[in-house]
């Protein structure tokens, strides 16, 4: 103690960072001093000044907190985020002094004293930096929440290195994970900052717009009414919206460039459809996403940065085991903790399979099934009270033994994760799993499918036949925004702020859950960070945050950590896939049979037999897909549910009977596939990418070039409600609103398109609000149909507005809204009927793409790097060809991560996962990217007024099959298995299989 | 993570003294000690913050060898031009770790004092033997990035890539702590759990870094192999230094940076080729003892020796 001096927050210095304190100038106890002093500051919060973008800010701060804590919770600088507080994903990334850091692994203490620039501090007022021009000029942002850590980076780098190279930018970004995969056009924005700088210096380049009226954040005042004084409606063709009339159309369908005249019929209510004639001047163009600036200064306001007066911390109580009963809960101890102001214990866990009968008398606590399950949540004042009092929490569990591998589970004698049979309710999301299936220990199935002909038979005349395994591994759905709401309850009503992809759904789920009419349940949700089909529910955090809001009377933030994200909200399944092909001597395929096992936890709906049913006509076709319970977290719809995995397993297998055949592979593919689009895509990848030249090289050195092809389809899914209301003002500007979340896809900005199409406008004359229940109810995100959904809608509501003002109209639309001194209004719904637009041909159901990817395996070290990928999709009519580009490449980089590194590590004695964090489960950097070209065909085929089809899902389908093929060309050895790790190629190489 | 009280030292006496008290914890970029707290791995009653003493982030050459400062960050390891020609592999291990982020805030000094990043060790849940415990929970369960080298006891690869790179450049550490100050060489500053199990290296109570040397201008490369590109943990790593007195060091394999007399042997005096590199690579992982998920790492490891002896060329 000699050494010290005591301080209190009080004694401690301020404005000047850590300079002596007065206090410590005392001299120790003993009078003498060999060394200096220590001074001891905390445990309490003491007072600190930070300088932050030139700004100093006074701060009372525990020594506990991280710098990223105080700058969103205390200077409410919420640019910058929080994605895995360990360091290992960038989305924190400050500057401090001239270096870039994790600003979750810095202290603010560490901070004080030294300037701080956060993503804040890089605009000047209303002007972007270049930098963040240059971001949204190429569009090197999705969902937008890892931007600001990306911009950061990149800024850091620039200010070293004002002209860097691509390597440098891809090591200089290594650190910043993007889960929708848009380091490519991060590569570009950089390298055209730097050179934009160089050349001019550092003139400010681009526009903020001003941001349009946002939902108030303490809105409690229900619907934000967008009926103005002098509003005209024009719901005219309201009534035909039913269906009631049909009229005859003549539309030009079928590729561009080879379109042939077709006869329909379509709502007479419709306007005459946008089909392979129509000269569009904005849809179909690469925009810049009208939201990007906000995304790239921090503006953009995600439900994780939403703060409301008054708004408590919300921490989860998760069980550590795998399989338990929860004997009790003790929440006395925690209630009476620093700070805490409610606290709950857990009634019902959603996510999991239900059995039909009821659990046993004598559980009084939901039944433990995954490590993760939350038990009990408390709120507090501050988030580490919060963290502090769940600790506190005292729970008892009895163990249970518990099976983690899918292997164990299928043996006899194996732990029950159920003990009666179940069923699994789809959710919004999709999902859910057929009713009525056996259920024999933890295997629910067989679920069959095909087309009913004896596949046995059409084995037995085939001439080559081929039978394999296949494995993939369940991958995490890993958004950097994790899973979280704040929740408001109050007399009114309920408001939660959810991060997700489906608000109605939230909205349901929760009216449902707590007994309350809709019109009381308000979701709002402006940015989702990032969901790839795991955030459409309310989830156990949205049902626990609104019963600590509604027991504490205050709003109430509950957001999970990363180890929550990977363990309780869901995941893509595992498979085990046994697959026999059949074909004749010239390549045509007699029967695919397949047998799948595969495993979604806790929680049914592990199928994967979509490519087997759907992508090659075989004379006969079966499926068998089987579920296989374990104690381990519930999945969830995964980008593409079921499509990866199945074309991991045909893909390789139509591959593997081309070599068998003596055939090319996509000859092989000609021969049995007739969708014209996909025809068109191997043709036109073919020959772009060199795959006759490519595919005759051989290296002999150690590390080995190849490349592969794969294929993928996906579905234009038509079903639930989409409408949009389109408001030209009596001042010339124009809204258009409806209830869609944004998840990073662009559609606020194909939104715009549409608009300004309709209108002669541009798109940022266009203000889109989305992401609020109090709009007019839009498509759930997901599915790769929220454009298909929308833009019909929007249209039809653009075409209505417009024709509200009449003749007057045809001219400048801004102006003659001016002049008439009245706000019109357009509201649509897209026509449900569509059975006249469809032609009876099933390939206007379905969309997809082939891609092309080449490798380079070390053989040494097994080590494999896809260094380039070429891939060409369809997606009916495309809008904004930018967004679509980043998509593409967004599908590419999550199949690149699924192929080569993605795995869920859980412990067999503890049924634990290992590697819930970012830093052991593998996600694919930016020195992982290949080099991207993509295309897109336009394919009409008149299936709406805008005949646009979606491109997120069939974008990450093929990819992990194309790099198992590429690295079978490379080596002359299959892996069979994903992740295809350096341990996985060495065995194969080896002759060890794998 | 708990609540502690922060020490800020006026210098590093005080920080000696302040750091040898009970329930004391140092703290340099705070990188590792962050972690650990936010695992409760640690719940200090005070973080000794070493961050701001000064006079710690030097790089001198002097008289044949490299000072470096152990609040020199991994950043300007990476970067400082006399580090890159003085100790290349050193420099090439900086650069290959973590992210640029990390490697900002990131001391030499907690870089060679982190604790295990085993996955079981990292978990709070998971009371092994390493925290005092009677179990490896890795020898028998999820191994693949463990060690292939002395895992009876423990199984936990050591972490650090400058300690790789260090060993094999024969550096030396200066230590100081309550009782004064020690020179030690780096081969006798890793623990193998075998002496203790519970510790990696020999700081005492209060014990710090206070420099480290290194014979200047040795010709040495690091080689690390990773799976992902991108910000990863090395499958396998190898440093060596080929003139004089060769040595030839594996990382990412053992408890402790794990050199390989054998392969010193065999290169001590001769010119490296494709040949000798190889057989050399052999020699290094005679002797391994990999377990169920870890097979991989022997070839790995091979590669990683051969390919940073030849690159470091010429004759040893």
């Amino acid at each position: 103690m000699a050494d010290e001096t005591k301080l209190t927050r009080r004694g401690f210095v301020k404005g000047a960072g850590l300079a002596v304190g007065a206090a410590a100038l005392l001299e120790g106890a003993d009078g003498t001093q060999k060394h200096g002093r220590s001074r001891t500051l905390g445990p309490s919060p003491v007072e600190i000044s930070l300088r932050v973008n030139g700004v100093d800010r006074r701060v009372l701060v525990e020594p506990r907190a991280t710098l990223v804590s105080v700058l969103r919770d205390q200077l409410h600088l919420t640019g910058t985020k929080i994605g895995c507080d360990r360091g290992a994903c960038g989305a924190c990334t400050v500057m401090l002094a001239d270096a870039p850091v994790a600003s979750c692994m810095t202290f603010a203490l560490d901070a004080a004293g030294r300037p701080v620039t956060t993503i804040e501090g890089l605009a000047q007022g209303e002007q972007l930096a270049p930098l963040q021009a240059a971001f949204v000029a190429h569009d090197a942002l999705q969902c937008g929440f890892c931007t600001p850590g990306m911009v950061m980076s990149c800024h850091a780098l620039l200010r070293r290195n004002a002209r860097p190279d691509e390597a440098e930018v891809r090591t200089a970004i290594a650190g910043n994970i993007c889960r929708c995969g848009t380091y490519p056009k991060v590569f570009e924005a950089a390298l055209a900052a730097g050179a934009t700088a160089a050349a001019s210096a550092g003139a400010p380049q681009g526009e903020l717009p001003a941001r349009a009226a946002a939902p108030s954040a303490a809105g409690k005042a229900g619907n934000v009414s967008p009926v103005v004084g002098g509003t005209a409606e024009t719901d005219a063709g309201k009534a035909q919206d039913d269906g009631a009339g049909l009229q005859a159309r003549t539309f030009q369908v079928g590729l561009a460039g080879a379109l042939a005249a077709r006869e329909r019929k379509t709502p007479a209510s419709e306007p005459p459809p946008w089909d392979g004639s129509a000269r569009l001047s904005v849809v179909g163009q690469k925009v810049p996403r009208i939201d990007g600036p906000e995304k790239v200064t921090g503006r953009a306001r995600y439900c994780f940065d939403v703060q409301l007066p008054g708004m408590l911390h919300a921490a989860l109580v998760r069980s550590p085991w795998a399989h338990a009963r929860v004997r009790s809960v003790d929440v006395g101890a925690a209630a009476k903790m620093p700070g805490v102001q409610a606290t709950y214990v857990v009634e019902r866990v959603l996510g999991p399979a239900q059995m039909k009968v009821a659990a046993k008398a004598g559980e009084r606590y939901p039944r433990i099934r995954y490590e993760g399950s939350p038990v009990a949540a408390v709120a507090a004042l501050t988030a580490v009270q919060a963290e502090d009092a769940a600790r506190a929490v005292r729970v008892e569990y009895e163990v249970l033994p518990h099976v983690a591998d899918i292997d164990d589970a299928r043996r006899q004698g194996a732990p029950l994760v159920f003990e009666a049979p179940v069923e699994q309710a789809s959710t919004a999301g999709g999902g859910g799993a057929a009713h009525g299936v056996p259920q024999r220990g933890n295997v629910r199935g067989p679920v069959v499918g095909g087309n009913g002909l004896d596949v046995e038979a059409a084995l037995a005349r085939s001439e080559v036949r081929l039978e394999q395994e296949y494995r993939t591994e369940v991958q995490t759905h890993s958004a950097i925004e994790t899973h979280g709401v704040v929740a408001d309850w109050s007399d009114a009503g309920v408001t939660l702020y959810a991060s997700t992809q489906g608000i109605h759904t939230v909205q349901d789920e929760i009216a449902t859950l707590f007994g309350l009419p809709k019109s009381k349940v308000r979701v709002i949700c402006e940015f989702t960070g990032g969901g790839f089909g795991a955030k459409f529910g309310a989830g156990n955090y949205g049902v626990i945050a609104t019963h600590l809001s509604r027991k504490a009377k205050r709003p109430v933030r509950l957001f999970l950590d990363r180890r929550s994200e990977h363990l309780a909200v869901g995941n893509r399944p595992s498979s085990i896939q046994r697959l026999r092909l059949g074909a004749s001597k010239d390549g045509t395929l007699q029967a695919i049979d397949l047998k799948a096992f595969g495993s979604a936890g806790c929680a049914a709906g592990a199928g994967c037999a979509g490519p087997v049913k759907n992508l090659y006509p075989a004379v006969a076709v079966r499926s068998e897909e089987n579920d296989v319970f374990l104690h381990t977290g519930p999945a969830a719809a995964f980008r593409a549910p079921g499509h990866p995995q199945g074309a991991f397993a045909l893909e390789q297998a139509i591959d593997e009977l081309a070599a068998k055949l003596g055939i090319d592979p996509i000859d092989l593919r000609d021969r049995n596939d007739a969708h014209p689009a996909r025809r068109e895509e191997r043709r036109v990848g073919r020959e772009k990418f060199g795959w006759s030249e490519l595919r005759r090289r051989r290296d002999q050195g150690t590390v080995q070039r190849g490349v592969g092809f794969a294929q993928g389809l996906w579905y234009n899914f038509d079903g639930g409600v989409a409408s949009a209301e389109v408001l030209i003002h009596d001042d010339g500007s124009i809204d258009c609103r409806s209830g869609v979340a944004d998840i990073g896809g662009g559609i606020r900005t194909a939104c715009a398109q549409v608009v300004a199409e309709v209108l002669g406008v541009r798109p940022r004359d266009v203000n889109v609000h989305v992401g609020d229940t109090a709009l007019p109810e839009g498509p759930a995100s997901g599915g790769s149909k929220t454009t298909e959904m929308l833009t019909p809608a929007v249209r039809l509501a653009a075409e209505r507005a417009k024709a509200a003002l009449g003749s007057a109209a045809a001219g400048d639309v801004r102006a003659a809204a001016r002049r008439s001194g009245r706000t019109v209004r357009g509201f649509a719904t897209r026509a449900r009927d569509y059975a006249g637009w469809q032609d009876g041909d099933p390939y206007t159901a379905t969309i997809g793409g082939g891609q092309f990817v080449e490798v380079e395996v070390d053989v040494e070290t097994g080590i494999v790097r896809v260094v380039r990928a070429l891939a060409v999709h369809d997606c009916g009519r495309p809008v904004n060809r930018l967004a679509i580009e980043s998509q593409i490449n967004g599908g590419i980089l999550q199949g690149v991560s699924y192929a080569l590194h993605e795995r869920r590590v859980i412990d067999r004695g503890t049924g634990r996962m290992l590697n819930a964090d970012l830093e052991n489960y593998r996600i694919a950097g930016a020195r992982d990217a290949p080099r991207i070209e993509a295309i897109v065909i336009d394919h009409f085929r008149g299936r709406s007024n805008t005949d646009v089809s979606g491109i997120g899902e069939p974008a990450t389908v093929p990819t992990c099959a194309a790099i198992a093929n590429a690295v079978a060309h490379a080596t002359g050895v299959r892996v069979r298995s994903l992740p295809i790790t350096p341990a996985r190629v060495l065995a194969a190489l080896k002759g060890g299989g794998a | 993570m708990k609540a502690f009280s922060w020490v800020e030292p006026e210098d590093l006496g005080a920080a000696i003294a302040a750091g040898a008290r009970r329930g004391a914890l140092f703290k340099a970029g705070g990188v590792d000690v962050q972690d650990r707290l936010k695992e409760h791995l640690d719940e200090p009653a005070a973080l000794v913050n070493l961050g701001r003493l000064r006079g710690l982030d030097f790089v001198r050459v002097e008289g044949g060898t490299l000072r470096l400062g152990p609040l020199v960050t991994l950043a300007t390891l990476a970067s400082d031009p006399a580090i890159g020609k003085e100790a290349p592999a050193l420099a090439e291990a900086a650069a290959g770790a973590a992210t640029p982020q990390i490697r900002s805030a990131a001391t030499l000094g907690g870089n060679l004092a982190q604790r295990p990043r085993c996955w079981y060790f990292r978990k709070e849940e998971f009371h092994c033997r390493r925290k005092g415990g009677d179990e490896c929970f890795a020898i028998d369960g999820q191994n693949e990035m463990h060690a292939v080298f002395d895992n009876d006891l423990c199984a936990i690869v050591h972490p650090s890539a400058a300690a790789t790179a260090l060993t094999a450049l024969s550096a030396s550490l200066v230590l100081q702590g309550p009782e004064g100050s020690r020179t030690v060489a780096i081969d006798d500053f890793f623990v193998r759990p075998e002496k203790e199990i519970t510790r990696e290296n020999v700081l005492g109570p209060g014990e710090l870094i206070v420099e480290v040397r290194v014979p200047a201008g040795r010709r040495s490369r690091y080689v690390k192999l990773i799976e992902k590109q991108s910000f990863d943990w090395p499958l396998a790593e190898a440093a060596v230094a080929v003139d004089g007195e060769p040595r030839v060091v594996l990382g990412a394999a053992a408890p402790v940076p794990w050199r390989s007399a054998e392969a010193e042997a065999l290169v001590r005096g001769k010119r490296i080729d494709e040949a000798l590199a190889a057989a050399a690579a052999d020699a290094a992982v005679r002797g391994a003892r990999p377990l169920q998920y870890n097979e991989y790492k022997v070839p790995l490891l091979r590669a990683a020796v051969k390919r940073a002896l030849l690159a470091a060329g010429g004759s040893a």
